[in-house]
């Protein structure tokens, strides 16, 4: 779902089923999303996080009539970006009755070596 | 020092590459501690056209690029460095359209944290769009 808004489409991001109810995001390395020679962007490091934990919502037990509105979001960069295959899920860890709360981590090769983590709060109207 | 010397100004000539080549990230303003930054709307942007709603993405993006910036226009030196933390609280959608202004100001600097906060916003510095804060480390190999 959120790999077919144009945001998405422009950073080349597809949506992978990993287990029943859970979607990854990949994002291919190309040279528009280099940051300094040789590593992946921050700010597109950070929005491939976003757009997972936009993607656990849209996936979520939620029924919204409108659409949720971010309040915040805090990014940890733990590792360097190399210019390979990037994925990121999120899953909800609070889903409050006006504030949903969303985790998302990011990975190239090993998952267990995430290079960046998301924390999201937003607001359902 | 001549102006060429500069690492700032030889940062500010650079002909944009990478990520913010795409995004079409200019340069607007500077000072000594400071950077303006902006970015003119693409159709890319967009999250859903139909409702005209605005990824928060190239918003985070752009705060990235003139944080960074704003370190090398205080510290007057090009280190190496990487982002550590950014924190960012959307206090209004971006309006389609619109070009996005980032201007970060580089408040705090140590041997090896640089510390920023950002302003931004889509036409009118009166009415900001989100605010952030982020650090990096300066990874020299010593």
């Amino acid at each position: 779902m959120i790999a077919r808004t144009p945001y998405a489409q422009m950073l080349g991001i597809q949506g992978m089923t990993a287990e029943p109810g859970t979607v990854e995001l990949m994002m291919p390395a190309t040279p528009q999303l280099e940051g300094r020679t040789g590593f992946l962007y921050g700010g597109v490091i950070a929005s491939l996080l976003e757009l997972a934990c936009l993607e656990a919502l849209a996936l979520g037990p939620i029924e919204t009539v409108r659409r949720p509105k971010p309040i915040n979001m805090s990014f940890d960069f733990l590792r360097g970006g190399l210019m390979v295959d990037s994925y990121a899920q999120a899953r909800l860890s609070r889903i409050g009755r006006r504030v949903v709360n969303a985790d998302a981590i990011c990975w190239q090769t090993d998952r267990e070596k995430p290079i960046a983590t998301g924390r999201m709060h937003l607001l359902l109207d | 020092m001549p102006d060429d010397e500069d690492p700032f100004e030889r940062l500010k000539n650079l002909p944009p590459r990478g990520h913010h080549a795409l995004l079409g990230i200019y340069s607007v303003d500077d000072g000594p501690d400071w950077v303006e930054l902006a970015c003119p709307f693409a159709p890319g942007f967009m999250m859903d056209p139909e409702t005209e709603l605005v990824s928060s993405g190239p918003v985070v993006s752009l705060v990235d690029a003139a944080a960074g910036a704003a370190i090398i226009a205080r510290t007057r030196q090009w280190l190496p460095m990487a982002t550590l933390d950014l924190h960012i609280d959307y206090l209004r959608p971006a309006k389609a359209g619109q070009t996005l202004h980032a201007r970060a100001t580089c408040y705090h600097v140590t041997r090896k944290v640089a510390f920023t906060r950002c302003d931004v916003h889509d036409g009118d510095a009166a009415s900001p769009i989100a605010f952030a804060t982020a650090s990096f480390f300066f990874t020299d190999e010593s």
